[in-house]
C-alpha cells in the first residue's frame, strides 16, 4: 500500500506548475474532450455550405437575369455592372464570406458554453481549486474563445476559398481572390468571429447560468436588429439625422457595419465605427467577466 | 456540388474527431518531458519528514461567513493535525461544505482566516502539489471520460499527463478510464474524486463525503487508503455523515452545528465528554439493596438476564455505594455511548436547516 503512491510520472516531471500556455492548452483539452465544440463546428460547416449554395444561386441570377423578371433593363444593367472588375471583386468578397455574418453566432454560443458549462457541470470548483488565481483561468478562456472564433472563420473561409473560384469559373467570370477587396472582407470577418467568441465568453462569465447566458446571447444578437426599427421610428418622430446612423450601437449591427463592404443599412456610419463599437462591447464584457469571477464566491 | 463538398468535409471531420479521441485514449506518456525531480516534493510513498510535518497543519481561526443575514459559519476555530485523520461532522446545513470552500479559497470569508501550513490556499505555490481537495463527487463533465477529466487537471497544473493513468490504476478505475463520466456509478465517481485528489501527491487531503455511495468493499478500501496516507504523516480532513464509519476511521473529530463549533478532540474524548450517556451493567445478587444505596439520581433498569443497567451514576459511585451497603458485585462493565448517540446528543435541537 505504501509503495503504491510512488509515482514515476511525478519523479520524472521537470518544471511543474501552472503557466498561461499550459492553461490555454488545458482549455483546448476541455473543448475537444466533449462533443459540444465538434457539434458546433459541424453545424457551422453545414451552415456555411448552405449559405454558399444560396449565395451561388443569387449570384448566378444576378449575372444571368432570367426572362420574365420585372425590370429587364435594370437587371441587365446590374449584370453588366457585376462583370466589371469592381463587380467581380464584390461578388468574390461576398462569396468568400458566405454566411459568416450569421455564422458568428456559432462562435458566440460556443464562447458562452466554454465558461457556463463549468458551472453547469460543477467543474468550476475543480478548475478553481487547481488554479486559485481565477483571473488567469478566465484569461485562458478568453484566449480559447478567441481561438475558437478564429478556427470557425478558418473553416468557413477554406470551404469558401475552394468553392468560390470553381463556382465563378463555372459562371464564366474571371476569378480574382487575391485582391484587396476580398482580403479586406475576409480579415474583417475574422475580426468579427474573434470578437463574438470573446463576447460570448464575457457574457457567460458575467451571467454564469448556462440557460440564461444562451438566451441572453441570442437575444442580444437578434434584438440588435430591432434597433433599426426603434431608431427609424424615433427619426420619424424627431427628424434628427444622427438617429439614422445610431442603430450601430447595437452589437450585431456594429458587427454588420464592420463587415459589410457597402452600407449595412441606409445611412450607416463607416466600417471603423462599427469596429470600435463592437470591440468596446467585447472589452467591457471581458473586463466585467474577469472582475466578477475574481470577486464572486464559487458555489 | 457545394453540398457534396460539405458532406465530404463533415465526414472528414468526424473521422478526425474519432482519430484524435482514440489517439488521446491510448495516451502519450510524459508529455511534459523529463527533468530533475520536483525540489521540495515531500512525499511519494514515503513518510513526511518531521521538518515538513508542520506544513500540513490546517488552522481555522474565527472563520465566519454570512449569507444574506444567515450565519452559515459563525466564528469557527479549530486545527487539524498532520499524521491524523480528522472527521469533520455536523448535521445537514451545519456549514461543513462552506467551511471547506473557504479553506480552499472558493468562498471569501466574511471574517477570520483559514490557512494550510500558515498560508492561505490561494497563496500556495502549486496548490495541488500540496493539497488534494475535490469537493463534489459529481463534479466532472458528463460527456468527458474519467481519464480526460484527470488529464485536464494535470495539464492545468503542469503535471505530466501520464500521472492521470497512475492515479486511475491506484483507485481501481484503470479499466473504466475511457468511459464517460455519465456512465459512472456513484462509487466510481467517488473513486475518480479520490484519484483527482492524489494527482499532485499532496501532503494534505480534504474530502467531502467520500464514502457516500460506496459499497462495503469500497468503504473498506477508502478507510485503508486514508489510514495509510495518515500513517505516512499526511493530514486528512474528512467530512461525513456516516458516523459508524467515522468512529472506525477518525483519530480526531471536529463537530459543528449551525455554523458553530460543538465539540473537538479525539474520538474518545468527545464521546467521554458525555458521561451521562454512558451506562453501567451490574450483576449483583442484591439489586434492590444496591438501588436503594444509590439513591434517587440513579436509574436502575433490569436487563432481563439477572443483571441491570444503571445510568446516572458512574462506576466509582456504584462501587462506593455497594461497599457502603455491603452488597457483593459479580460484574460491572461501563458502556460508553457510540459516536452516533454522542453526535445526536451534541447536535440535538440545533440541527434545523436554516
Amino acid at each position: 500500500m505504501t509503495a503504491l503512491l510512488d509515482s514515476a510520472a511525478l519523479d520524472q516531471a521537470g518544471d511543474t506548475g501552472t503557466t498561461p500556455a499550459r492553461l490555454l492548452r488545458a482549455e483546448f483539452m476541455k473543448i475537444r474532450t466533449t462533443d459540444t465544440g465538434w457539434l458546433f463546428l459541424a453545424g457551422f460547416i453545414v451552415f456555411t455550405a448552405l449559405a454558399l449554395t444560396a449565395n451561388g444561386f443569387s449570384t448566378h441570377f444576378q449575372l444571368y437575369p432570367q426572362q420574365g423578371q420585372g425590370d429587364r433593363a435594370h437587371a441587365l444593367a446590374a449584370a453588366a455592372q457585376a462583370r466589371t472588375p469592381a463587380g467581380v471583386a464584390a461578388i468574390s468578397a461576398s462569396m468568400m464570406t458566405s454566411g459568416q455574418r450569421i455564422g458568428v453566432i456559432f462562435a458566440l454560443l460556443l464562447g458562452v458554453l466554454i465558461v457556463t458549462s463549468e458551472f453547469a457541470n460543477q467543474t468550476a470548483a475543480v478548475t478553481f481549486v487547481t488554479v486559485p488565481r481565477r483571473a488567469t483561468v478566465i484569461r485562458a478562456k478568453l484566449a480559447a474563445a478567441a481561438c475558437c472564433g478564429a478556427l470557425f472563420w478558418l473553416a468557413g473561409t477554406i470551404i469558401a476559398a475552394v468553392t468560390t473560384p470553381l463556382f465563378l469559373y463555372s459562371q464564366h467570370v474571371s476569378v480574382s481572390l487575391a485582391g484587396w477587396t476580398v482580403a479586406r472582407a475576409a480579415l474583417l470577418s475574422l475580426l468579427a468571429f474573434v470578437a463574438w467568441g470573446v463576447f460570448g465568453l464575457g457574457l457567460g462569465a458575467v451571467l454564469r447560468s448556462q440557460t440564461a447566458s444562451l438566451i441572453a446571447a441570442i437575444a442580444v444578437y437578434g434584438g440588435s436588429f430591432g434597433a433599426l426599427l426603434v431608431f427609424t421610428a424615433l427619426y420619424n418622430l424627431f427628424h434628427q439625422g444622427w438617429m439614422l446612423g445610431a442603430p450601430v450601437i447595437a452589437p450585431a449591427l456594429a458587427s454588420e457595419v464592420l463587415t459589410t463592404s457597402g452600407p449595412a443599412f441606409p445611412n450607416a456610419p463607416p466600417a471603423w465605427v462599427g469596429g470600435i463599437i463592437l470591440i468596446a462591447y467585447v472589452v467591457a464584457l471581458a473586463a466585467a467577466g474577469l472582475a466578477l469571477t475574481k470577486r464572486r464566491d464559487v458555489i | 456540388m457545394v453540398v457534396l463538398l460539405a458532406v465530404v468535409l463533415m465526414g472528414g471531420l468526424v473521422w478526425l474527431v474519432r482519430r484524435t479521441r482514440s489517439g488521446m485514449r491510448t495516451g502519450r506518456a510524459g508529455a511534459d518531458g523529463a527533468g530533475p525531480g520536483f525540489p521540495d516534493r515531500p512525499l511519494g510513498g514515503k513518510r513526511v519528514s518531521p521538518a515538513l510535518m508542520s506544513q500540513g497543519r490546517i488552522d481555522v481561526r474565527g472563520l465566519t461567513k454570512e449569507y444574506r443575514g444567515v450565519m452559515a459559519v459563525d466564528d469557527l476555530s479549530f486545527t487539524v493535525e498532520p499524521g491524523r485523520v480528522t472527521g469533520f461532522l455536523g448535521p445537514n446545513g451545519a456549514g461543513k461544505t462552506t467551511t471547506l470552500r473557504m479553506l480552499l479559497g472558493l468562498v471569501e470569508p466574511t471574517a477570520g482566516t483559514a490557512t494550510i501550513g500558515g498560508v492561505r490556499y490561494a497563496d500556495l505555490d502549486q496548490p495541488i502539489r500540496r493539497v488534494g481537495a475535490i469537493l463534489e463527487a459529481g463534479a466532472a463533465h458528463k460527456d468527458r471520460t474519467g481519464r480526460d477529466h484527470l488529464r485536464i487537471v494535470c495539464q492545468s497544473a503542469g503535471i505530466p499527463l501520464a500521472r492521470a493513468d497512475e492515479v486511475l490504476e491506484l483507485v481501481g478505475l484503470g479499466a473504466a478510464g475511457n468511459r464517460t463520466f455519465r456512465g459512472y456509478s456513484l462509487g466510481m465517481r467517488q473513486r475518480l474524486g479520490v484519484a483527482a485528489e492524489l494527482l499532485g501527491d499532496p501532503q494534505v487531503l480534504i474530502l467531502d463525503e467520500p464514502a457516500n455511495g460506496l459499497d462495503p468493499e469500497g468503504i473498506r478500501w477508502m478507510r485503508d487508503l486514508l489510514r495509510t496516507l495518515a500513517a505516512q504523516g499526511r493530514t486528512i480532513l474528512v467530512s461525513s455523515h456516516l458516523l459508524g464509519e467515522m468512529e472506525q476511521l477518525a483519530d480526531d473529530l471536529v463537530i459543528i452545528t449551525a455554523g458553530r463549533l460543538t465539540a473537538r478532540g479525539t474520538v474518545a474524548s468527545v464521546i467521554g465528554s458525555l458521561p451521562y450517556l454512558s451506562r453501567t451493567l451490574v450483576r449483583t445478587p442484591e439489586l434492590e439493596k444496591l438501588a436503594a444505596a444509590l439513591g434517587r439520581d440513579a436509574a436502575v433498569t433490569p436487563d432481563g438476564d439477572g443483571g441491570a443497567y444503571i445510568t446516572g451514576a458512574d462506576a466509582v459511585a456504584i462501587g462506593d455505594a455497594a461497599l457502603r451497603a455491603g452488597v457483593a458485585i459479580h460484574q460491572m462493565v461501563t458502556q460508553l455511548p457510540d459516536l452516533e448517540a454522542a453526535f445526536l446528543e451534541l447536535t440535538a435541537g440545533k440541527a434545523a436547516i436554516r
